[in-house]
């Protein structure tokens, strides 16, 4: 089997509350996986256990090639503390950087942080507070902080929720991009519409992994995007680590 | 290395290029401690604001109160009751961090609890205490006075700069993104490297402690926090980037113990050096937040 995270009896519990009822599912690489469900169910608990941000029940067993072993993590709307003066800059060079915050960026440094917010749209905002950037702003700079790391795999929260519609294209071409460059995405998300067109796996979530397979499998045949069958399926395995966002 | 420091500054006093308090030992002690304090304090003041800490820190400094006592009870020196006042202040600070961690009590809820156990405990204590030893000395170590400061409290003071000096180089980003953004710096790690966010934290509670103790013959426990905090405060009103915020608030920080060290022997003020370090700051704050002000409504 190629690369793969592999949730084996993964399980959410909180004190009294069952929060996932243990499941199985396995996520392979150079694929888009679209965790989706109705609010509550659990689905960033479950992307969180998988990034060890959560403590969890079964085993999360992660078979990668070591180049992701720090893998991206676009949070939901981050929020920063307005009043700090802490530049777009300062942030990516803190965060791609080794060389302390208060010494001067080498110039080289700074072309590198220059072409990165280039990536993302950012370039013209690079003297701007963090505190002063708009959310869409704010997730494109945490798409630039996460480029530079050139990782295989990326976790997602529900990147788009919250910003206007401009914004919202401009972090789906970022999304399209990595797919294309056969990246392994981890995405909660809720238009079913972007799921049904993009996916490659849908995961179901609701108190536990509902049901698991390709968007033809989940959606069916039917373009009501809301008729979601309630059957199990199986999860094609076909990857190879060499194509991987190559 | 001290002797010959002292002695180049007797020669300058002589040829009339100092003024004559800095032909006292005690003088250029203080002033080295002030000089070697104020960037340790402004260094880490910067992070106690990103991570929103200054009621920790403010607490902890008030832990000191009890560290002291328990320093003199155990029979400690009055005037220097190190190990007991760095032991009390760490164990303080790691346990209302391992509390915190435990807890779903709001962190400002859970530190005001504990410093108010740790000034009801440390009054107690101090009560008894005050008994058995001369109060002013008791208020020398609270307050802060220049005449305590030793050459081994300089070596202390040197020693734990040194180290901070190099811990920044080495992690100052990861700290600050750690500090900013936890689950990030968890996930991606910053600069490549994986971040240990937990060890962060409790490095960071183990400098407090440390930086409490090297400060505490210049500054005072008490006022400690009070120089963690207002230098750093101050310093975000009038930056416009993490770099300027950083070296403004090391200049604050630096200008300040300074100041509050020479400027009451100056004009002959019985003021103890950390009540004036703390006013000082204090002031340069409140006039940066009016001149703030009257810029707004000049533009308005």
């Amino acid at each position: 089997m190629g690369p793969s995270i592999i949730l084996n009896q993964t399980g959410l519990i909180i004190g009294d509350n069952t929060l996932l009822k243990p499941a199985n599912l396995t996520l392979e690489a150079g694929k888009l996986h679209l965790l989706t469900g109705p609010n509550g169910a659990g689905k960033s608990s479950l992307l969180r256990s998988m990034m060890g941000l959560m403590p969890h029940s079964g085993d999360i067993h992660w078979q990668w090639p070591g180049k992701a072993s720090l893998p991206a993590y676009i949070p939901q709307l981050a929020f920063f503390d307005a009043t700090l003066p802490v530049t777009v800059e300062d942030y990516l060079h803190a965060s791609i950087h080794t060389r302390a915050f208060f010494l001067k960026k080498s110039k080289a440094q700074k072309q590198r942080l220059q072409s990165l917010l280039e990536k993302v749209g950012l370039q013209d905002k690079t003297q701007r507070k963090l505190g002063q950037l708009s959310g869409g702003e704010r997730q494109r700079l945490l798409f630039a902080r996460a480029l530079a790391q050139d990782t295989t795999l990326w976790f997602m929260d529900e990147p788009m929720t919250g910003l206007d519609q401009d914004a919202q294209q401009t972090i789906e071409q970022l999304i399209l991009q990595l797919k294309a460059q056969r990246c392994t995405l981890v995405m909660v998300h809720h238009d079913h519409d972007f799921v049904r067109r993009h996916a490659d796996q849908v995961v179901v979530v609701n108190q536990g992994i509902e049901r698991s397979g390709s968007p033809e499998q989940i959606y069916g045949a039917s373009h009501n995007q809301d008729d979601i069958p309630a059957r199990s399926l199986t999860v094609s395995r076909t990857s190879s680590t060499s194509e991987v966002c190559s | 290395m001290i002797d010959s420091l002292h002695q180049f500054i007797t020669t300058l006093v002589t040829q009339g290029m100092l003024p004559e308090m800095f032909q006292y030992p005690f003088v250029t002690y203080a002033l080295i401690a002030a000089l070697l304090t104020g960037p340790l304090l402004g260094a880490l003041g910067t992070l106690v604001v990103v991570k929103r800490l200054a009621f920790f820190s403010e607490a902890v400094g008030h832990g000191a109160l009890t560290g002291i006592a328990i320093g003199i009870l155990l029979g400690e020196p009055a005037t220097q009751p190190v190990a007991a006042l760095f032991s009390f202040c760490l164990c303080f600070a790691l346990l209302l961090h391992w509390v915190k961690s435990r807890t779903q009590v709001p962190y400002d809820a859970l530190v005001g609890v504990f410093l108010a156990f740790a000034i009801a405990l440390g009054a107690a204590l101090l009560l008894y205490v005050a008994k058995k030893v001369n109060v002013h000395i008791l208020e020398n170590v609270l307050f802060g006075s220049i005449l305590t400061v030793t050459p081994v409290d300089l070596l202390i003071l040197a020693i734990i700069s040194a180290i901070s000096l190099l811990l920044a180089l080495r992690f100052a980003n990861q700290a600050l993104m750690a500090s900013l953004q936890p689950d990030l710096a968890r996930v991606q790690g910053v600069g490549g490297e994986k971040a240990r966010v937990t060890l962060f934290d409790y490095a960071f509670i183990l400098l407090i402690a440390l930086v409490t103790v090297a400060a505490v013959k210049i500054i005072g426990a008490v006022l400690v926090g009070a120089l963690l905090l207002i230098p750093a405060t101050t310093a975000r009103l009038i930056s416009r980037n993490i770099r300027q915020f950083f070296i403004r608030t090391l200049l604050i920080s630096t200008g300040c113990c300074v100041a509050g060290v020479v400027l009451p022997m100056a004009f002959e003020l019985p003021v103890p050096s950390g009540a004036a370090i703390v006013l000082l700051a204090s002031t340069l704050f409140l006039s940066t937040v009016l001149l703030n002000q009257l810029k707004i409504l000049r533009i308005a």
